[in-house]
């Protein structure tokens, strides 16, 4: 007699409460096969298709383990719940009679998708919460293909099945509406795998999903709300081919975010699409700006950037925007004027600003041509006198710039006649102006070109103290101790008073 | 690092092609050696010229760029042309775009070439401060409308909060950060579970727009590493001194963070005490040299093996930064400085506004310098809510004429995005106005035309500056040396308003008083509906906070605010875009003559 058979007789007098068991017991550990008959009894549970059988079996084994110190205990465990699995499915109801060996052949895995299959989805979900599957490969498995069976259920209406689904499903982690939406849609069920989508949170899966159903409208706000500018031109681009091109820019008119989008794109690589935006949308100032633009960066020719700026002109003045239009007027002016110039002087002037055109010919000795510039484009007085004696300088052309000063009342004063002869080291010339400046600016006059005597007599006379401290301030004590002297005695004696 | 996977894939010798905006970060974690370990022949720099390279397979490490996109189109089709086969491969940083794959398409080279992504999203460029490196942030979004940033902070952030977090306590304010918390909340949903309970060390994080506060971007800096920044231009936390600082023949590249011991202590002073600190710094460098007289030999051993080499570490930073300060001195002497920032305080201020116009008005006729002038021009039109149009008229004419009429454009950029636009029509007292400056020209009555003008006009920088009182009233002179609020980043005139508003809803722990402020600065603002109070107060640990820019973040910003962390027991980490300066922003708005 095998050790299980034995154990199984010791524990049935067990229950009899006779002393056999306690005979039977002695013969198995005596041959030390007790841990052999709790196995043989686990296994032989497995096989037994009576439940009652099972059950004795089993506790059998249980009443064997009692008397064994270390005996794993998984393999009992294991038979326990697998054999409550099989059991469920023997029933006359589910008819699967699957045998033990069968069960662990196919796994469980293959077992809850013939359950699937035969759309035992309550079962299934049964087994794999009372063996504890992880809910991605087991509930979130089974209520998905649950509702993409669901969908498929054409007597009822969108709005109930919509419901009962997001009913069951909730938010269970691992659950993909999109993927139920698109069996919807397989079933030619469109509104259903609308209403589904709505319940899935990941923008990204919604959109595909929706261009693929040519629901390109909704696909648009979708990709716009979930904010992510990837899938936003996705869609764009998807449009852009799908619908012609007429409808395409209304499309685009309605939603700001996509248009602005899609300007970024052909800005780059359809500048005549950017056009032709602009143009739908009777965008002036924007046209105009492209047209200034591309007078600088795609046209060379003189004629070509002189047409494109007329352009930008015409359209700004069609957006109301003077000041724009004046000025790229002024701009087309100064174009053909620096052609002129290049012609004549040969040098380049194109592509100079006014102020570096005017410059330039101060530079080269044309002021003739410069006070033409200066009165032709109403450059400011200030501006032409600090541009003028800066290149009367540059060019060190000392006796210009003194006739210069003296042709009319300065607009900028003295002063920056001294500092730009002390700029290029010219002290000679700078005294002149320093004697011109206005007595509030003497003093720093004075200091620029050194004259600190004169400086202290400036600011003593005008009983300024922080110009007298300035001065102090410049004086070194090796060199100029006379003059910090007298400032000191000036101040003291202002202190008295 | 993870370039290095993406490198053996194309085996073999190979040729690699940067963007010039990733040359720095890269040259930050990888350098050439690492670079040539992986088979790269030779390093390119993309650029609108025809390649040289002869090597058969080509990777080139780029931007989701159309343009780039071109670029490596070009090269393609030509190599096609001339029926040259090579590997091409397209590593992405820090991701790769639909658009980018559709125009491969479009060109026709979808299929010989391969792509991958780099997700380089931080840099570490100091011990408190990261930056996405993604200067481009501020133009593609306040300019372009453009979004597709928005998730690549979103994800940024979910990387610290996963690292750090989870951030129990998220403020902000502006359109573009309420969105990243969106799609950064979406994200941590989507990752539920993932990660276990714990002690958060970043528990507050504070979002914010750069287009809250342009004022702040648009001063002039005046703490020394806002100054280094204005003046040099550091890139990626290093800086070029040429040769005018290292007073020799050659530049020096300085990587400028908490670990050079010099700048650290010098980085947030005021620039005026950074000269006498750094004297100071010298003498007593030169005692600890002093020390070595009158040692034995066993002393002078020790002296040599140990400290001698950092002492002449600290030696060559010291006179390094001493350059820089002289360089910065002349500069700055040179451009009459002190009027510069006389006029931006009184624009702060609100006061003398016809003769700061004025002032202006020489700046561009002289031709000082291009981006300072349409600085000035911005930061007097975001004070004042827009020029009056006569202003408005007479400066764009003036600028157009000095510095050319592309610059048409560059207005039209400022006007949307609203860095310098015009008063509305019958907001102002302009006629008014005219006629009171015609009549009087002394300063007295000056002030009285701005009375008149303040009536009118309804300024929000005006209205927000009052209510969080940015322009400290100060009795005599404001002590830089010893400074008590944030506003000694600005010489004392001015506490930058980016600054205040963290400080204020963090000292409120939500925006509740803030009602009016938040009106006035149009809104999106947010916070968590029950702030998270720390179980334990009396905690030994520090606050810590991400203060979040987008669209960038200056260092007079970072100054100022690690100088409030230190006055409340805070610790800030800044998490920006890129770092920017006003020189910066108005290079944004700049349209490239291609």
């Amino acid at each position: 007699m095998a050790p299980g058979a034995l154990l199984l007789e010791a524990q049935r007098e067990y229950e009899k409460e006779s002393q056999k068991a306690d005979e039977y017991l002695r013969e198995i550990k005596d041959q030390n096969l007790l841990s052999e008959a709790v196995r043989q009894c686990i296994e032989a549970a497995g096989y037994e298709h009576e439940p009652e059988t099972q059950k004795s079996l089993l506790r059998a084994a249980s009443f064997g383990k009692c008397f064994l110190d270390k005996f794993p205990p998984e393999s009992f465990v294991r038979t326990c719940r697998d054999l409550r699995v099989l059991n469920a499915i023997w029933d006359y109801q589910i008819g699967i009679p699957l045998t033990f060996a069968q069960y662990k052949q196919l796994t469980i895995e293959v077992l809850l998708d013939r359950l699937v299959l035969r759309r035992l989805y309550p079962l299934a979900i049964r087994i794999c919460e009372y063996l504890r599957l992880s809910e991605f490969q087991g509930v979130s498995r089974i209520l998905a293909h649950w509702a993409c069976y669901k969908v498929q259920q054409k007597d009822k209406s969108d709005e109930e099945v919509a419901h009962a689904i997001n009913q069951k499903l909730g938010d269970t982690p691992g659950i993909s509406y999109s993927e139920i939406a698109a069996r919807a849609y397989d079933c030619g069920r469109t509104e259903l795998a609308i209403k589904l989508l709505e319940y899935e949170p990941r923008s990204g899966e919604q959109v595909p999903l929706l261009l693929k159903m040519k629901k390109s409208q909704l696909a648009l706000n979708k990709a716009i709300e979930s904010g992510d500018t990837d899938l936003v031109y996705t869609v764009v681009l998807h449009l852009k081919n799908e619908l012609n091109r007429g409808t395409f820019f209304m499309t685009l008119q309605k939603q700001p975010v996509a248009l602005s989008l899609y300007r970024q794109f052909c800005k780059h690589q359809e500048l005549e699409t950017l056009k032709d935006l602009y143009n739908q949308d009777d965008d002036h100032q924007e046209l105009g700006n492209f047209h200034v633009h591309s007078s600088y960066s795609s046209e060379k020719r003189i004629e070509g950037r002189v047409a494109a700026l007329q352009n930008a002109v015409d359209e700004y003045y069609k957006a109301k925007n003077e000041f724009a239009a004046k000025a790229t007027e002024d701009q087309i002016k100064l174009l053909r004027m620096q052609r002129r110039l290049q012609d004549d002087l040969d040098k380049p002037y194109v592509d100079y600003s006014l102020h570096d055109t005017v410059y330039g010919l101060i530079l080269d000795g044309n002021h003739k041509r410069a006070e033409h510039l200066y009165r032709d484009f109403r450059v400011p007085d200030k501006r032409f006198w600090w541009l003028k004696i800066g290149a009367l300088a540059e060019r060190e052309d000392w006796e210009e710039m003194e006739k210069f000063s003296k042709s009319k009342k300065s607009p900028i004063g003295y002063l920056p006649f001294v500092e730009i002869c002390m700029k290029h080291h010219n002290r000679h010339e700078a005294r002149k102006y320093a004697a011109r400046v206005t007595p509030e600016q003497r003093v720093k006059a004075h200091i620029l070109v050194g004259e600190l005597d004169q400086a202290a007599d400036a600011a003593i006379e005008h009983k300024n103290e922080t110009e007298m401290n300035l001065v102090l301030s410049k004086c070194t004590a090796a060199t100029d101790s006379s003059v910090a002297e007298k400032i000191n005695r000036a101040k003291a004696q202002s202190l008295k008073k | 690092m993870l370039l290095c996977l993406f490198l053996p894939q194309l085996p073999g010798k190979k040729d690699l092609f940067i963007e010039a905006d990733l040359m720095s970060p890269l040259d930050r974690i990888a350098n050439v050696s690492i670079l040539k370990q992986h088979d790269v022949d030779k390093l390119y720099k993309v650029e609108n010229k025809p390649i040289v390279s002869t090597s058969d397979q080509l990777c080139f490490l780029v931007r989701p760029r159309i343009t780039n996109m071109k670029y490596v189109a070009d090269i393609v089709n030509a190599d096609k042309a001339t029926g040259r086969s090579r590997k091409y491969k397209i590593i992405f940083s820090p991701q790769k775009f639909y658009t980018c794959e559709l125009v491969l398409e479009e060109e026709g080279i979808y299929g010989d070439v391969t792509c991958d992504e780099w997700a380089f999203y931080l840099l570490p460029l100091d011990d408190d401060l990261l930056s996405m490196e993604l200067p481009e942030f501020f133009r593609d979004y306040f300019l372009e409308g453009d979004q597709r940033w928005i998730s690549t902070v979103a994800r940024a952030l979910q990387l610290l909060n996963s690292l750090f977090g989870p951030f129990t306590n998220t403020y902000g304010i502006g359109r573009c950060a309420k969105m990243v918390y969106e799609v950064w909340r979406e994200l941590v949903e989507e990752s539920e579970g993932d990660s276990q309970a714990r002690r958060p060390e970043i528990s507050h994080v504070f979002l914010m727009d750069r287009d809250v506060d342009y004022v702040t971007a648009l001063c002039s800096q005046v703490v020394y590493e806002g100054l280094v920044d204005d003046t040099f231009r550091i890139k990626c936390g290093s800086v070029d001194f040429g040769p005018d600082v290292t007073s020799s023949d050659r530049s020096f590249k300085v990587l400028l963070n908490a670990q050079d011991k010099v700048f650290s202590e010098i980085r947030n002073e005021h620039f005026s005490n950074v000269f006498g600190f750094l004297s100071q710094k010298a003498r007593n460098l030169q005692t600890q040299y002093d020390r070595r007289r009158g040692m034995d030999i066993k002393q002078i051993k020790n002296f040599v093996s140990q400290e001698l080499k950092g002492l002449k570490q600290e030696h060559r930073l010291l006179s390094l930064h001493i350059g820089a300060c002289e360089s910065i001195m002349k500069k700055k002497t040179k451009q009459d400085f002190q009027e510069l920032l006389k006029t931006e305080h009184s624009l702060l201020e609100g006061f003398d506004i016809r003769e700061s116009t004025s002032y202006i008005e020489e700046h561009i006729d002289r031709q000082v310098s291009p981006s300072e002038s349409l600085r000035l021009m911005c930061l007097l039109s975001v004070t004042e809510n827009g020029l009056i149009p006569k202003d408005y008229r007479s400066l764009k004419t003036q600028y157009l004429q000095s510095y050319g009429p592309e610059h048409l454009l560059t207005f039209h950029n400022l006007k949307r995005i609203g860095l310098l636009t015009e008063q509305a029509p019958g907001e102002t007292l302009t006629a008014v106005e005219s006629k009171v400056s015609k009549l009087v020209t002394d300063r007295a009555a000056g002030k009285l035309t701005d009375a008149f003008n303040s009536l009118a006009r309804k300024s929000n920088f005006r209205g927000i500056s009052k209510k969080l009182g940015l322009i400290p009233r100060v009795d005599g002179e404001y002590n830089l040396k010893v400074p008590r609020d944030m506003a000694y980043v600005f010489s004392g005139a001015y506490v930058p308003l980016s600054c205040k508003i963290i400080e204020q809803v963090l000292e409120r722990q939500g925006w509740l008083g803030l009602e009016e402020v938040v009106r006035l600065l149009n809104g999106n603002e947010f916070a968590p509906t029950e702030p998270v109070t720390e179980e334990n107060p009396a905690r030994e640990t520090q606050r810590v906070i991400l203060a979040v820019f987008l669209g960038g973040c200056t260092f007079s910003e970072i100054s100022a605010l690690r100088f409030l962390g230190k006055e409340k027991g805070y610790k800030f980490i800044f998490l920006t875009t890129a770092i920017t300066s006003s020189a910066r922003l108005m290079d944004a708005m700049l349209e490239a003559k291609v």
